[in-house]
Formats: C-alpha cells, structure tokens, sequence
C-alpha cells in the first residue's frame, strides 16, 4: 500500500522537476544572492566622487585649515589600516617596510608631510591590484575638494557667489558646498551646508568632525588650557566590544560575530519564500488534479489518504532537492571565496562565512521540512476543497494574514532572539519554524529546542489527520467551496 | 450464478439528501451491464460506492466476491464521466501510471502502454504531452489507462459521450473483447439505443431507488406494444391520430401508443393517407419509451403522495 503513495510521490516529484520554476528556483536564489553581494561591493567601488567647496565668511583661514586636516585625517586612516595589514593579511611583507615609517604616529596631526608623501609614492608605485586595496580607504578617493574658480564661478560679494554655488549644486556640478561663520570664535550657529541629497551624510558628517576639532583646539589654546589637559577633560567613553564564552572568558567582537547576529533574518525570508513557493505547488496541482476531474480515476486506484501523502512528500522531495542545492551553493562559495576573492574579499568573506554557518544551514534544512510539512496539510486541504484557483487564493488569505507574523518580527527577535515575544511565538507551533530560526544566533536553549520541536512534530501529525479528513470529503466536491463551519464538521464527524 | 457484483439494501446520504436509496442489484460475472438514470439519479454516486472511493451508509456491496471493495481495487477498472488527464505528463507515460496505480510493476506497465497506444492507433503520440491532445485522443488515452491492467469488473461513465462514430466503433469493440475475454463490464449512458443494442443486462436507477433490474425482455415484458412508422411529412399530424395516447415524434421517425381497443391497421390506414409511410411495425416498445414512461410513473407516483400529505 505504501508503494502506491510512494508512486504518486515519485510522479509529482517528476513532472515538478520538468517545470521551469524548479530550475529557476534552484538557480535563481543563490544567483540572487551572488549578485546582492557582488553589487554592494561594486557600489561601494564605484560609488561617485562627491565634488565640494566652502565659503568661508570669516577671516582667520578656517577652510584651508578643515582641508589640511580633513586630507590628513585620510592619511590617518590609512596608516592604521597599514598598520593593521602589516601585521595579518596578504599585503604583509610590502607593508612593513611602510608601516615602519608611521612608527611613534598615533594621531592625525603627528602626520608630517613627509610622511605623506611617502604614503603617495609608494601607493603609486605598488600594482593595480595593490592600489585598488589601499585607495580604496582613502577619503580623499570620495570627496574631492573644488575651487570656486575651477568651476568658472565669478563673484563679487559672498552673497553672489553663495547664489552661484546654488545654482551649481542644482545642476549637478557640486554635490554640495559649506558656508563657514563670519566669526566661529564666538558663534557656530551660523554654518550651513547645502545639498540635494539628504541620504548620503557621510561628507558633511566627516567635515563636521574635522571642522569641531580645529574648532575646539583654537578655543582650548586661546582659554589658556593646556593641550594635555584639554586632552584629558575631552577624552571620550569607548566601550570595546566583547563577547562571553563558555570557559568565562571575554573574546573581542568580530566583523563575523556580528554578521552571525544578523545572517537568521536572511534565513527566516528565504525559509519563508521556500515554504510558501514550494507548499504553493501542492495547492495549485490539488486544484489543478480537481478541476481536469483526474482525482476521480486516481482515486479509484489509491486511497484519498495514499494520494494525500504522495503529493505531500512528492513535492517535500522537490523541495529538498532545491534546498539541498542551496545549501550546497552556500558551502561551496565558503569553500571557495577565500581563494577566489583573497583578502580583498573582506567583508564579503565575513557574510560568506556566517551563511554557510552549519549550524544555521541545518536549522534551515530541517526547520523548512517540519514548516514545509505543517504548511503542506493546511495549503493540501485548501486545495481539495476548491475547485478554482481564485477560490484556493480566497482561501489562503486569512493563512497569510497569519504568516505575516514571523515577517514582521523577523527585525525584532533578531535583536532580542531569547525576549518574551521570541519565546512566546516558539512555541506557537505555527510560527515555530520561522522563530526558532530566527533565534538560532541566540541561541535558544536546548530543552527549548526539544519542547518546541516535539509540539511542531506534533502540531504536523494532527494537522495531517485533520487534512486527510478534509481531503478525503473535499476532493470529490464540486460546486462552491464549504464554509469553515462545514470543514470543522467533517473533522469532528469522522 | 457467479456474480461480479452485488449490492444489498445499499444508501448513502448527503447531509438531509439522500442520493441511493436502499438499492439492490446483482451483475453477473462475465456480462455487459447498464447503468440507466436521469442526470442526479444516483448512478455516479452507486459507482463511487462500488470503486470504494465513497462508503455506503447502509447495506453491503460485494465486489468480485469481496465485501470491502478497497481489497480488490487493483482488479478494477475505472474510467469516470468526467475525463481528464494530467496536462504535461506523456502519454505513453500517463497510461503506464494509470497501470503502476493499479499494481502492474514498472517494466509491465511501460511495455504494456506502449503497446496499448501503438494498437489503438496513437503510435505517433507516444512522447506527446496530453494537453497537444484532441479530446477524442484523450478519452482513448483515458480507456487505455483503464483497461491496461486487465481489470475482471470495468465500470464506464459515459463512455460513449464526446466520441465520433469511428471512435465509438472502436469503444464499442473494446467493450465486446473485454465481454470475450470473460471479463464483466458495467457502463452508464444516456443514449437509450446504444444500451438496448449493447447490454445483456440493465438496471435504471430513478431518485436514488432502483426503478427496474433485468435483461432488456424482462424490462419490457408487460408493456404496452408500440407502433413504430418511418415516414416522410409532415409530422404534426401524428397527434391528431384517432385513439393515440403517445407520440414519440423524430421527424422523420416516431413511435405511438394508442389507447386500449384501438387497432393498429385502423391507425396504418389513416396515417397512409397523411403521410407517405416507409416502414410499420407492431412490437414491444423501444427502451427509450420505458425509460420515459418510468421516470412519468415514479414522478406522477410522488406527487400523488405529496398530494395526499
């Protein structure tokens, strides 16, 4: 008798894996994901070099000044990067030499001229490859400083050239310009910056930084506040972030522990897609077997039940096979990132790592089999009692008010993954699938583990009864679809 | 005598409405059998029973000497009223499934459709998928798919309905080589002269109760004799015929009862001089006016108790 559900299972199993969408839904996802990874990373490369200028009103040189600092502030950055980079990574042996130059540097301002030029010469003479790695964290590759005069503005007075700017900032010759105060001494409340683009902050937020520690030197040096102690009064609170371990002892945070904080929300969207696509094939195929009236000949072969079970499984198969695939996308670019990207990988490295984690991988295998199973029965019952897919769609839609849920928290169980709401919808076994993976950064603890498992594999085993009764009465109606009143009549009769 | 299947006080409800009602029958082994009965009597119901995919509320229903059905499923064979098959799969293999359902092992049922549809003249369409099918082609694909397995009872809903008359040659001869090979074969129709022609045996179901079981003399034993004429004119005149009580009028052919006392050579003469007569013939009536007269009695028989209430 089980060789017939086995049957029905390998035919759906067949003719799903015939479809165009299985392929693409093989292809398609870690194509997807290539791509989102492949394009962040371009963008960031490729990301257009933001043209300013200032209009200082005042007269004590603040703006050639904010320029010296802020290019200096580029050379900071990259002479700790170095630094970093001489003692790990690729680029090790031709950067200790280097780093030797910056000994003693610890602030930007201890950077003399020499030195950057230094920096300049050798970044120009090292290869492409090199270059692309080191210039890539300059500053000064982004925002690029423009005199008014290059711009062929001509003005007068401020107010005319302020207007002119403007204009060029319309047009698109300039991203954006600052007008210093007349006298920053006294009063800063008059600085402005002008720009059409309120989403990228990062030039007027750097300049900021720069022009308030010039800003606040000046002030220090004219208090008579000596350069130490002013130091000392403004240093500020850093916390380093750490991490417990089991032994007690504290570990510094990683790039990779964060991106292992986040990567179960990319796992509960996709186990969420899989879940409903894949289910979705069994409710339009029972439609579909209803509407061609094939079900009658079928069932006078097989057993409402044996039918029932071979779809759920059939297409439980298919979807295996595109999970599998995925899964084996993931650990194959795991395996074969660090070589094929190196170091300049970085931060994609980092994302790489935290999805083929193998212990998200396998939450996600089994979480999509128990969610696919308990979504099956209920998408299976729809099926069998409609007779179109208009009237399937009707039905499913107070199902996916419901699934919105985990959609909907998926943000906020992954900042708290053991809070009350996590706990709470882990163990409402509809949600189950979705919640658990998403505390899987958490991670839950064990006998949460067993005692939601054990009530989903329970919540499966009853929904599958109640829909082989649905199924078995359903499959044969025609005419307009039951009320829910009726449905939870056959469950309770039989 | 040996029977292929027999039902005993059988009913089964739909919540307040009830489709059989205490229905019995037998159909012996080896016979073609017809299943007769207005749209809504109760035939599809009955055979849902019989192929176990319904079970009966009341009474027993024995299938190839078995009292569950479902435990000699695999040696039926079924093709219901209403035909489909899957889109996208091929022939070749819709059929070799149909047969894999029923038990037959992989490389059996494979060969077997193969050779099925190449006899069956759809050589040419072994890889096709089914929906580049006319529906002629998929109702043959559909018999196949029945009878590949060799079934000892085939039940046929309909199985006549949508077919052109070489394909209701070819339908009518599988029926006939199923009968040869001593295998039982039940099938409904609508088309009275084709169950008349066809069937050993017959039963009509009206409302869900049996209205009448038995081969096609039994049936119409005890009825009143019939004219029937062939003729060219004009047919209206027929009712105006002195003495006649029905008219079952096809233009070009018709059927007439008259009432008690008259004589048939009274009614030839008067319609000689009417219309131009190309055939007469005094006999029993055409299962067609059974089948009328029936449903009229049941209904007149109702109403009168309803009345009575």
């Amino acid at each position: 008798m089980a060789s017939k559900t086995l049957l029905v299972a390998q035919r759906e199993y067949v003719e799903n894996i015939r479809t165009k969408t299985f392929w693409i839904g093989i292809f398609i996802v870690p194509v997807l994901i290539g791509a989102a990874m492949g394009v962040g990373v371009l963008l960031q490369k490729f990301k257009e070099v933001q043209r300013y200028t200032v209009v200082d009103l005042g007269e004590e040189g603040l703006a050639e000044e904010a320029e010296r600092k802020f290019r200096a502030a580029d050379f900071t950055a990259l002479f700790r990067e170095i630094r970093k980079q001489s003692e790990s990574g690729s680029l090790q042996e031709e950067l200790r030499s280097l780093a030797a130059t910056f000994e003693g540097v610890e602030e930007p301002e201890d950077i003399t001229g020499e030195q950057q030029l230094a920096l300049l010469n050798w970044t120009y003479n090292q290869p492409q490859a090199v270059r692309d790695r080191i210039e890539g964290l300059s500053t000064s590759q982004r925002y690029e400083y423009v005199d008014p005069d290059e711009l062929g503005v001509e003005a007068s007075d401020p107010a005319e050239l302020r207007k002119a700017l403007t204009k060029a900032v319309n047009d698109g010759d300039l991203f954006a310009y600052f007008v210093l105060g007349e006298d920053p001494a006294t009063t800063l409340s008059d600085f402005q910056f002008i720009c059409d683009n309120q989403t990228d902050d990062a030039l007027r937020r750097a300049y900021q930084n720069t022009l308030t520690e010039i800003i606040r030197a000046k002030r220090i040096k004219e208090a008579g506040i000596r350069r130490k102690v002013a130091e000392h009064i403004q240093e500020r609170v850093t916390f380093k972030k750490k991490k417990s371990t089991e032994t007690g002892e504290d570990e510094d945070v990683e790039d990779e522990d964060v991106a292992n904080q986040w990567a179960p929300i990319g796992f509960v969207y996709f186990l969420w897609i899989a879940i409903f696509s894949i289910a979705n094939l069994l409710l339009t195929n029972t439609v579909e077997e209803k509407s061609n009236r094939i079900i009658e000949v079928l069932l006078s072969s097989v057993s409402p039940a044996q039918l029932m079970h071979g779809k759920i499984y059939g297409i439980a198969f298919t979807g295996m096979t595109i999970i599998g695939t995925w899964v084996v996308f993931a650990l194959l670019a795991a395996w074969l990132a660090p070589s094929l990207l190196g170091d300049s990988g970085g931060s994609l490295n980092v994302l790489i790592a935290a999805i083929s984690n193998t212990g998200y991988l396998m939450s996600f295998v089994l979480y999509f089999l128990g969610g696919y199973l308990l979504y099956a029965a209920v998408l299976v019952a729809i099926g069998s009692v409609c007779n179109t897919l208009k009237e399937a769609q009707n039905l499913m839609q107070p199902v996916m008010t419901l699934l919105m849920v985990p959609l909907i928290a998926m943000v906020f169980i992954t900042q708290e993954p053991n809070g009350t709401v996590a706990k709470v919808l882990s163990f409402i076994p509809i949600y189950t699938p979705f919640t658990m993976m998403n505390r899987a950064a958490g991670p839950p603890e064990t006998w949460e583990y067993i005692v939601t498992s054990a009530l989903l594999v329970l919540t499966i085993w009853l929904t599958f009864k109640a829909a082989g009764k649905v199924f078995r009465v359903g499959v044969l109606m025609t005419g307009n679809p039951p009320k829910l009143r009726e449905i939870l009549g056959w469950l309770w009769k039989s | 005598m040996d029977l292929a299947l027999k039902l005993e006080g059988v009913t089964k409800r739909f919540g307040a409405f009830t489709a059989v009602d205490d229905l019995s029958l037998a159909v012996p082994t080896g016979c073609i059998y017809g299943f007769l009965g207005q749209n809504g009597a109760g035939k599809t119901t009955t055979i849902r029973m019989v192929m176990s995919i319904f079970r009966q509320d009341q009474g027993s229903i024995q299938v190839l000497g078995h009292s569950d059905a479902a435990d000699v499923k695999d040696r039926l064979g079924y093709l219901p009223e209403e035909k489909g098959l899957y889109k996208k799969m091929r022939t070749a293999e819709i059929v070799a499934y149909f047969g894999k359902l029923k038990g037959m092992d992989r490389a059996t049922a494979n060969l077997k459709a193969e050779e099925l549809l190449k006899q069956y003249g759809l050589g040419d369409w072994l890889d096709k998928k089914c929906e580049a099918m006319s529906k002629g082609m998929g109702q043959k694909v559909q018999i196949l798919g029945t009878i590949i397995h060799d079934p000892d009872l085939v039940i046929l809903d309909e199985p006549f309905s949508g077919l052109d008359p070489v394909n209701r040659d070819v339908m009518r001869d599988t029926i006939l080589q199923m009968k040869r090979e001593g295998r039982t074969v039940i099938f409904s129709t609508h088309v009275m002269e084709q169950a008349e022609k066809l069937c050993d045996e017959m039963m009509m179901i009206h409302k869900g109760q049996l209205a009448f079981e038995g081969t096609v003399a039994q049936i119409k034993s005890g009825r009143d004799q019939g004219i029937r004429i062939e003729y060219d004119g004009d047919g209206a005149v027929l009712r105006q015929l002195p003495g006649v009580e029905r008219v079952n009028d096809d233009n070009r052919a018709a059927e007439l009862f008259l009432q008690p006392g008259h004589d048939p050579q009274d009614a030839l003469r008067w319609l000689v001089d009417r219309l131009t007569i190309r055939s007469f013939d005094v006999r029993e009536p055409s299962l067609h006016e059974v089948f009328v007269r029936t449903v009229e009695e049941r209904d007149a028989v109702v109403a009168a108790a309803e009345e009575a209430n």
